[in-house]
């Protein structure tokens, strides 16, 4: 069953009001959807934490309000760009019995045994996440990519995988998964450019200062 | 060398470089990054080397993506010239970075190559910067 955290209805607003509330370890948060007005709360971010950390960013919890229990998602954050830390939150209050879109992870396996990675290719993804379409209660924690028979040059597309997971994804078929790469062979070019790079570099010097190829002004 | 191909004002003035950055700061195209602590001016010659000292050390594997451009001139007077007279020429370019920017992102290598690359590149660099992995909500701590 999903978790409960309890959210305090927040009176405080304006920054001093949310710098005050975040140093005492809440998070100012809001939440809106079904069957609910708009309500700013406050939830202590150790508590969110936890239930993320267990239960995965798409995870239905149960948010108290008032003493009055809401299912709800994490729709929307914003976090410290220094320290991580959750700065506000969005919980969208969901039906569950109604489909909803979210985004979910997707973690690639099967890498270390991929004849393509052996023969010297570079694994990429492109994306790493895709958008599906399920009940709150059916939607997985994150999606598997099997990598393990690709060779130099395969792509792994949706539309290629889509069946396997058995899921409603909505995004298009053609969005590139994974791919391996012939590995580069730019390790001669960058001696090359270095080679190249450095006298410039001094003929600069001499001449006062480079700004000989400057871009051109245009109003 | 990065430069822009074409510029609206030939000179701009220094500007300021307060506060945190305001985008770029997670690691969005691949695994490893590294984040800028404090903030400084980079020049287009340090962006090369770090690139150079990160792809030398991968050797041929992974793939780097440079997420600063050096968008703003810096001009210099020529030595022993009177103050004065107008603005200097332009010497070269340099990106404006910030706390929270993510400078150089990795993938494709394992934790231990990214890191000792993003350490390399770290010290062709004129600000402080640290190794972050890519966000997971509510996962482990993304420093390093």
């Amino acid at each position: 069953m999903a978790m409960t955290i309890k959210a305090e209805k927040r009176e405080k607003s304006g920054r001093s009001g949310l710098t005050g509330l975040r140093t005492e370890g809440y998070v100012p948060a809001v939440v809106y959807g079904y069957k609910l007005e708009s309500v700013p709360v406050a939830i202590r971010e150790k508590d969110l934490m936890m239930t993320l950390r267990d239960e995965g960013r798409n995870a239905v919890f149960q948010l108290e309000v008032d003493g009055k229990k809401v299912n709800a998602v994490l729709h929307d954050y914003q976090t410290d760009v220094m320290k991580g830390e959750f700065k506000h939150a969005d919980f969208l209050a969901i039906d569950m019995n109604t489909e909803m879109e979210a985004e979910v992870n997707v973690s690639l396996i099967g890498d270390d045994v991929a004849p393509g990675i052996k023969e010297g290719g570079v694994l990429s993804q492109p994306f790493w996440t895709v958008n599906i379409s399920a009940k709150p209660s059916d939607m997985p924690e994150s999606l598997e990519v099997d990598v393990s028979e690709m060779a130099v040059g395969d792509t792994l597309t949706v539309g290629d995988i889509k069946s396997k997971w058995g899921v409603d994804v909505t995004d298009e078929d053609d969005k590139v998964l994974a791919t391996i790469t012939a590995p580069r062979v730019e390790q001669a070019e960058d001696d090359a450019e270095e080679g190249a790079a450095d006298p410039e570099a001094g003929a600069d010097a001499e001449a006062g200062g480079g700004a000989d190829e400057a871009p051109k002004e245009t109003e | 060398m990065l430069m822009p191909k074409r510029v609206k004002h030939r000179r701009v003035h220094r500007g300021k470089m307060r506060g945190e950055t305001k985008g770029g700061g997670t690691v969005n195209f691949g695994e490893y990054g590294l984040q800028a602590i404090e903030a400084g001016w980079i020049t287009n010659r340090q962006i090369e080397s770090a690139r150079i000292a990160m792809t030398r050390y991968m050797k041929r594997g992974g793939k780097v993506w440079i997420k600063i451009f050096p968008h703003k001139p810096y001009t210099k007077k020529p030595l022993e010239v009177r103050m004065g007279s107008g603005k200097g020429a332009v010497e070269g370019w340099v990106a404006v970075v910030k706390p929270g920017r993510v400078m150089f992102e990795i993938a494709g290598v394992s934790e231990e190559v990214a890191r000792e690359a993003l350490r390399l590149a770290s010290h062709k660099l004129p600000v402080k910067s640290k190794f972050v992995k890519r966000e997971e909500i509510g996962g482990e701590s993304n420093e390093g």
